[in-house]
């Protein structure tokens, strides 16, 4: 497996080529915007472009699925029927699809959004807005925040400290510095815990 | 890239090193981690001849193997790791990193000059007496990271995010810091002389360029 990533300058998001060499297949993840840049890396390394898998839908990562469509015919993956309409393969819940000879697992995480999504490829987790190096993903209420936290706590941190992290922005990361450094969860992990009693007086 | 295979001990988290075939090059067969490793001194062996011989470096796992002395001068490494490591006395000039995991590695009086390290992760990392200066280290993670008299100067840090960062005796002199986030830092004489402060992210209200403050 080979992993190239690519900045989309428009909205600073980061797409991700994912590659299967020996069977010369490939899959892209959030295609913010395609440059010349993303289509040398598939046709340069003779890919055929099997599938796309969208975080969640905003602009910033599916802006380039138009352009993208024009040229290949992949099986497109979301949470989010209004990706590709009804060429979408509306995925909900947690699971597995086997493509480009790559087994991707693939887990809701709502709170960003309602159709947020994370992808597992081998030990390096997508995770679209999510989750970025410390600090967590936007949301529009509290409700959103809690479920945003609740999830990443059980479905992210829950993985090997080693796991590498791939975010929709920004660098990239992996599970043990988030479980430390991470601003947004080290605070809720600090107000989960118990109260310290107070030092009776001498 | 990323054989991040665990270690054959069922017990353990820790990461396998990577292994080779007898033409030396990497495998993503099952391996052990370093600390069960029956003959941890040949692994070891095996991972330095193979960063001396080759320039261009892909998918290698080294995770807790300690560097001393070594030259990775223009050097390229794409998608490697080499978290947990220690790194002591390490020379390099036009190194060149891509996607590659440093999380939770020490570097002690190490010189890295005019690096182009990009989309790189540092988090948790210790920086003791180490010079970035002059490099280009766009879109990095340097969260958490403890630096001790250690320098980025003249470096392009753009993007790149030093929360809950212990920086101490450190300086980013004429750096670019556009869009860098500063927050819950701990700062101890540090120097951001001539570096555009004003469009790095100091706390939570933003760069104060955002904000439109004098």
């Amino acid at each position: 497996m080979k992993i190239y990533f690519h900045l989309n300058l428009g909205g600073f998001s980061n797409c991700y080529v994912v590659a299967n060499e020996s069977i010369k297949e490939a899959i892209i993840i959030d295609p913010g915007r395609i440059t010349e840049e993303i289509i040398d890396t598939i046709e340069n390394g003779s890919y055929k472009l099997t599938g796309v898998f969208i975080t969640h839908n905003h602009g910033s990562h599916v802006h380039g699925l138009k352009t993208l469509r024009k040229i290949y015919t992949p099986k497109i993956y979301a949470a989010d029927w209004e990706v590709a309409g009804n060429d979408t393969n509306v995925i909900t819940g947690d699971g597995k699809v086997r493509i480009a000879g790559l087994s991707v697992r693939y887990m809701a995480l709502p709170g960003h959004t309602a159709d947020s999504m994370v992808y597992k490829i081998g030990t390096v987790l997508f995770t679209g807005d999510a989750i970025s190096a410390g600090k967590i993903g936007t949301t529009n209420n509290s409700y959103s925040d809690f479920i945003l936290r609740n999830n990443i706590e059980r479905k992210i941190f829950s993985q090997q400290d080693g796991t590498v992290l791939m975010p929709g922005h920004g660098p990239p990361t992996c599970v043990g510095v988030e479980k430390l450094y991470n601003l947004d969860m080290v605070r809720t992990a600090d107000k989960n815990a118990a109260p310290i009693e107070p030092l009776p007086d001498e | 890239m990323y054989i991040l295979n665990k270690c054959l001990v069922h017990s353990c988290r820790n990461l396998a090193l990577s292994t080779f075939d007898d033409e030396g090059k990497i495998t993503d067969e099952q391996n052990y981690c370093l600390d069960h490793i029956p003959d941890p001194g040949k692994a070891k062996e095996q991972i330095y001849t193979y960063i001396r011989t080759h320039d261009v470096i892909v998918g290698l796992n080294t995770a807790g193997i300690t560097f001393a002395g070594i030259d990775l001068t223009n050097k390229r490494f794409y998608g490697c790791n080499f978290q947990h490591c220690t790194f002591t006395n390490l020379h390099s000039e036009g190194l060149r990193s891509r996607m590659s995991m440093f999380d939770f590695t020490t570097f002690c009086d190490c010189t890295l000059l005019n690096c182009n390290m990009q989309f790189t992760s540092f988090g948790g990392s210790t920086f003791s007496h180490t010079l970035f200066t002059g490099s280009d280290m766009v879109q990095n993670n340097f969260n958490g990271v403890q630096s001790f008299q250690s320098s980025f100067d003249d470096s392009d840090l753009y993007n790149s995010r030093f929360i809950r960062a212990k920086l101490v005796n450190t300086s980013f002199r004429n750096c670019n810091i556009k869009k860098t986030i500063f927050l819950d830092c701990t700062q101890e004489n540090v120097s951001f002389k001539m570096s555009n402060t004003r469009e790095a992210v100091f706390d939570r209200k933003g760069s104060a360029l955002a904000q439109g403050l004098d």
